[in-house]
């Protein structure tokens, strides 16, 4: 049996997988990335009030693996509070929260070093706030932030396979359902090594393809 | 007239700026010189209004600012009228030197030609680096930019500060003629500088700071005969540099 056999054979439990791995993100990304953009700006604006518990919450959770962490919000969590909540709900809130504390600090930094100075200088060629918003803070701030984020989402993407081991069925989960039937591991976790590839390459090249033609030197030589 | 009366500026203990005063009358040439740390940039940052003084008062023709600034008071910035070029420029890294000469023109309320920018461009030589960016640009090529930038705003006060820094003797001389000539038209020009000779070509009134003091000012004898003692240590510590 081929890659192409199987994929044919098993073409509906490999979509079904495929769009519960995709919906997963699309919620984790957009999560993530509001939730985070908005709490990063929060966090540059108020250092003391927000910017200090968000930092330190961050701190906390980079040194916790994501496995630990779903796990914990999944059983001993749930278990404390004698909830039941479906895996899929754990999953993509533990992926989100991550994502989101991530995505804080990436928009943190840049705005907390965005050099002032620029601002000055729209304001004594005259320029309003607003259009200095536009058309100075703006584009510098998301010429820095981008490439960094769309690859955290990159990484934010493959981190849903963790789901499959709190029993959602995505597509890692899919793959090792149809595994344990026809047991052709070389041939099915190959097909899948190719999917991500397939997704997440264009996505990290197109960060570095932005990272090398929009992230400029912002010191002043 | 841009004027700055008494002003006071402290960081904690220490004084930067102290008792300042100074005017500055359209088609003006004022050079202020002194050491490193007497002052000069924030004397300009205040003139301009982008950090404002402890005490004092500044006149931008008929307005007047009196600091502290009361919270009933409504701060009306006076940019473009009066406008800065700073030592370290800050040209926004996004933008092409095109670009940053142009987008103060684009979204504001100077209506420039074209072709008064195409002459500014060939007037500072700039043809040949102009689509280039900041961090592809050298320091020299930098400093023209940000003066077209400022000059095409057409301002009634230009505050300089150590512009010819990092420009060749060529490059200074098309400045200080340029300069000479936006006095000629009613502009009134502040500028900060090391170079002695500049001071002494540009200058209709030399400005000697040190401490956060205005230690003397007047025309071009402060250069060749100074009345106060430190004018002319710092004079002769530099003749015997150069």
């Amino acid at each position: 049996m081929t890659i192409a056999d199987i994929l044919f054979k098993y073409q509906e439990a490999f979509a079904n997988g495929l769009a519960t791995t995709f919906r997963l993100a699309l919620i984790i990304w957009l999560v993530g990335l509001l939730g985070g953009t908005l709490l990063g700006i929060l966090a540059a604006k108020w250092k003391v009030l927000v910017g200090i518990p968000s930092r330190l919450t961050s701190f906390v959770l980079s040194g916790m693996p994501i496995l630990v962490f779903l796990f914990w919000l999944h059983y001993p969590l749930q278990s404390l509070l004698g909830v039941v909540i479906d895996p899929f709900i754990t999953a993509a809130a533990t992926l989100s929260i991550i994502n989101v504390f991530a995505v804080a600090d990436t928009i943190r930094e840049v705005l907390s070093e965005f050099p002032q100075q620029y601002v000055t200088a729209g304001q004594v060629c005259g320029m309003e706030p607003l259009q200095i918003l536009l058309y100075i803070q703006l584009p510098i701030v998301l010429r820095q932030s981008v490439p960094v984020l769309l690859m955290l989402q990159v990484n934010m993407l493959q981190a849903t396979l963790f789901a499959s081991l709190i029993s959602v069925n995505e597509i890692f989960r899919v793959a090792q359902q149809i595994n344990s039937q026809i047991y052709k591991p070389v041939e099915i976790y190959t097909a899948l090594g190719i999917l991500f590839l397939a997704i997440c390459l264009p996505m990290n090249g197109l960060a570095l393809w932005l990272k090398a033609k929009f992230t400029r030197n912002l010191s002043e030589r | 007239m841009l004027k700055g009366s008494n002003l006071v500026k402290s960081y904690g203990d220490q004084k930067i700026i102290d008792q300042a005063s100074l005017e500055l009358a359209p088609g003006e040439i004022s050079v202020i010189i002194g050491p490193s740390g007497s002052g000069k940039t924030s004397l300009i940052r205040m003139l301009s209004l982008l950090e404002k003084p402890d005490s004092g008062q500044i006149a931008v023709d008929d307005y007047n600012y009196s600091f502290p600034l009361s919270k009933q008071d409504k701060f009306v910035p006076p940019w473009p009228k009066v406008t800065v070029v700073f030592q370290q420029l800050f040209l926004w890294p996004h933008l092409t030197l095109l670009q940053n000469i142009t987008l103060p023109l684009a979204v504001g309320k100077q209506s420039v030609a074209d072709e008064k920018v195409d002459e500014m461009i060939s007037l500072f030589e700039m043809e040949k680096f102009i689509y280039r960016y900041p961090n592809e640009a050298s320091l020299g090529q930098k400093q023209r930019a940000a003066l077209v930038r400022a000059l095409l705003l057409e301002p009634k006060y230009l505050l300089l500060d150590e512009i010819t820094s990092s420009l060749d003797v060529e490059q200074i001389a098309i400045i200080l003629s340029h300069l000479k000539d936006l006095a000629k038209r009613g502009i009134g020009i502040l500028t900060v500088t090391h170079l002695l000779h500049f001071a002494q070509e540009a200058a209709d009134r030399i400005i000697f700071m040190d401490g956060g003091k205005i230690i003397e000012s007047g025309g071009k004898e402060v250069l060749s005969s100074p009345k106060h003692d430190r004018v002319q240590k710092f004079l002769s510590v530099i003749e015997s540099a150069s």
